[in-house]
């Protein structure tokens, strides 16, 4: 014991200690306010993502063989399934085209720009993810080059699954929808209810045991009801509007019973991301 | 005759593509190792570390220095937040490295401080980041969801990967 705490190791802990809390309240600072992180932290992460690529690539492939032996054997019931949707699917299609066009044209008409609901998209990979309890967060592989910006939303498959927390060059950081710290989880989020009522609130936070969104503090009266469909409200910041988030699962009192707590049945999966997308508002 | 590689270039390559790995298995199998509610992360970047107190030299190998390098890369690239696990990391070699020395070489011994080391980690860990407001877990449900798991994955990781590793540097020392 003599050893262990001789007067010199005590100081070089001590020492480390304030290091490393001096370290952890500055990066969560710079996350918090800046758009991008420091340019030494930008590069080295840029390096490592390269290298990454060594590793993720082939890693990738062989999980790619397992899914593609999976969905062989499930090919026939989906098929089923989904030739009762195509025909459903034609209708919807040919009348969102034609509501496109009549959009534009009115817009131009009525001489207004861009709208809330335009946005592109950015397709990239999924390299890696952080390997930590705490963290729900991955690694994509497009960047400040490509066009990503720091709070842009990303969306996989059929819905968002979190926002980007930190821009490098090549590759970015996004924090999924799951992660349960205070300081994600803000989005803006509306339902349309029964009579075509709007329902304006934001992401409040995340029901690990249910997997479920929370969306809180609704003190409309509007009538929700299981099943109805939840898109991103395009208020506040760069997100668009119409990206679609998931469904209403269950509508509940909050703590004190002035408001109510909507549980929003997320529409993409978030254990099994693979390739995502960015939307960059107009 | 064949140029022998040195074992310090082995070490570093290893010691990246444990890294990587880490990452890449997160990823694959995220929905295995993150199901609600246990969460086990795979933390081979330390077993590597760890396997080499027991089997290298730790001062040839600069190991606490590697160590300290490969938290600030894990911190950087992997969490964003950086402070934490570089100074974790090479605690963990550094206590890995005294109570190895006072037990006998052998398989269990190599267990009983690896699970330490895996322990020691974990935690601090979990301190670190409820201290930044990231983990909001109570420390039973962090004993019983996270930690428990954890421990379990990388103990079956360390029981594969021992021999393996322990003839590779065997093999190097002649």
């Amino acid at each position: 014991m003599q050893k262990f705490f001789s007067s010199r190791k005590l100081v070089i802990v001590i020492v480390c200690l304030i290091i490393s809390f001096g370290l952890m309240t500055v990066s969560v600072a710079i996350r918090n306010k800046r758009s991008t992180p420091t340019l030494i932290q930008q590069f080295g992460n840029d390096i490592v993502g390269f290298a990454d690529r060594i590793v993720a690539v082939p890693m990738n492939g062989v999980q790619h063989g397992f899914v593609s032996v999976k969905n062989l054997l499930n090919t026939y019931q989906e098929n089923q399934q989904l030739k009762s949707k195509v025909d459903q699917l034609a209708q919807t299609q040919v009348k969102d085209q034609a509501l496109q066009r009549e959009n534009k044209q009115l817009k131009r008409q009525l001489n207004v720009g861009n709208t809330l609901t335009g946005y592109e998209k950015i397709n990239a990979a999924v390299i890696t993810r952080t390997p930590s309890s705490w963290a729900s967060q991955i690694v994509i592989n497009k960047g400040q080059a490509a066009g990503v910006k720091k709070d842009m939303p990303v969306v996989a498959g059929p819905g968002l699954i979190g926002t980007v927390a930190e821009v490098n060059k090549t590759n970015s950081k996004v924090v999924l929808i799951s992660n349960t710290a205070e300081n994600s989880n803000r989005f803006a989020i509306q339902i349309v209810g029964a009579n075509s009522k709007v329902v304006n609130g934001i992401i409040t936070s995340y029901d690990s045991q249910a997997n479920r969104i929370i969306m809180g503090n609704i003190t409309s009266t509007a009538k929700l009801t299981k099943g109805d469909r939840v898109t991103t409200s395009g208020l506040g910041g760069v997100i668009p509007k119409g990206i679609y988030v998931g469904t209403v699962a269950k509508i509940a009192e909050d703590d004190y019973g002035l408001a109510k707590k909507v549980y929003i049945k997320p529409a993409a999966n978030l254990n099994d991301i693979e390739i995502v997308s960015v939307a960059v508002r107009e | 005759m064949k140029r022998r590689i040195p074992i310090a270039m082995i070490f570093v390559i290893g010691q990246l593509i444990a890294f990587f790995l880490d990452g890449s298995i997160s990823q694959i199998l995220s929905g295995i190792l993150f199901k609600y509610p246990n969460t086990m992360v795979p933390y081979l970047t330390v077993m590597w570390l760890v396997l080499a107190v027991f089997f290298g030299n730790a001062k040839k190998l600069h190991l606490g220095i590697w160590a300290a390098v490969i938290g600030f890369v894990f911190d950087m690239y992997y969490t964003g937040i950086l402070g934490v696990y570089v100074f974790i990391f090479p605690l963990v070699v550094y206590l890995c490295q005294v109570i190895y020395q006072m037990l006998p070489p052998s398989f269990m011994s190599g267990f009983l401080v690896y699970f330490l080391g895996i322990t020691v980690l974990v935690t601090l860990g979990f301190v670190a980041n409820a201290f930044i407001g990231q983990a909001q877990a109570s420390v039973s449900e962090f004993l019983v969801n996270t930690l428990a798991p954890t421990l379990a994955l990388n103990l079956v990781l360390l029981a594969i990967s021992y021999f393996p590793i322990e003839a590779l540097y065997r093999s190097h020392r002649r």
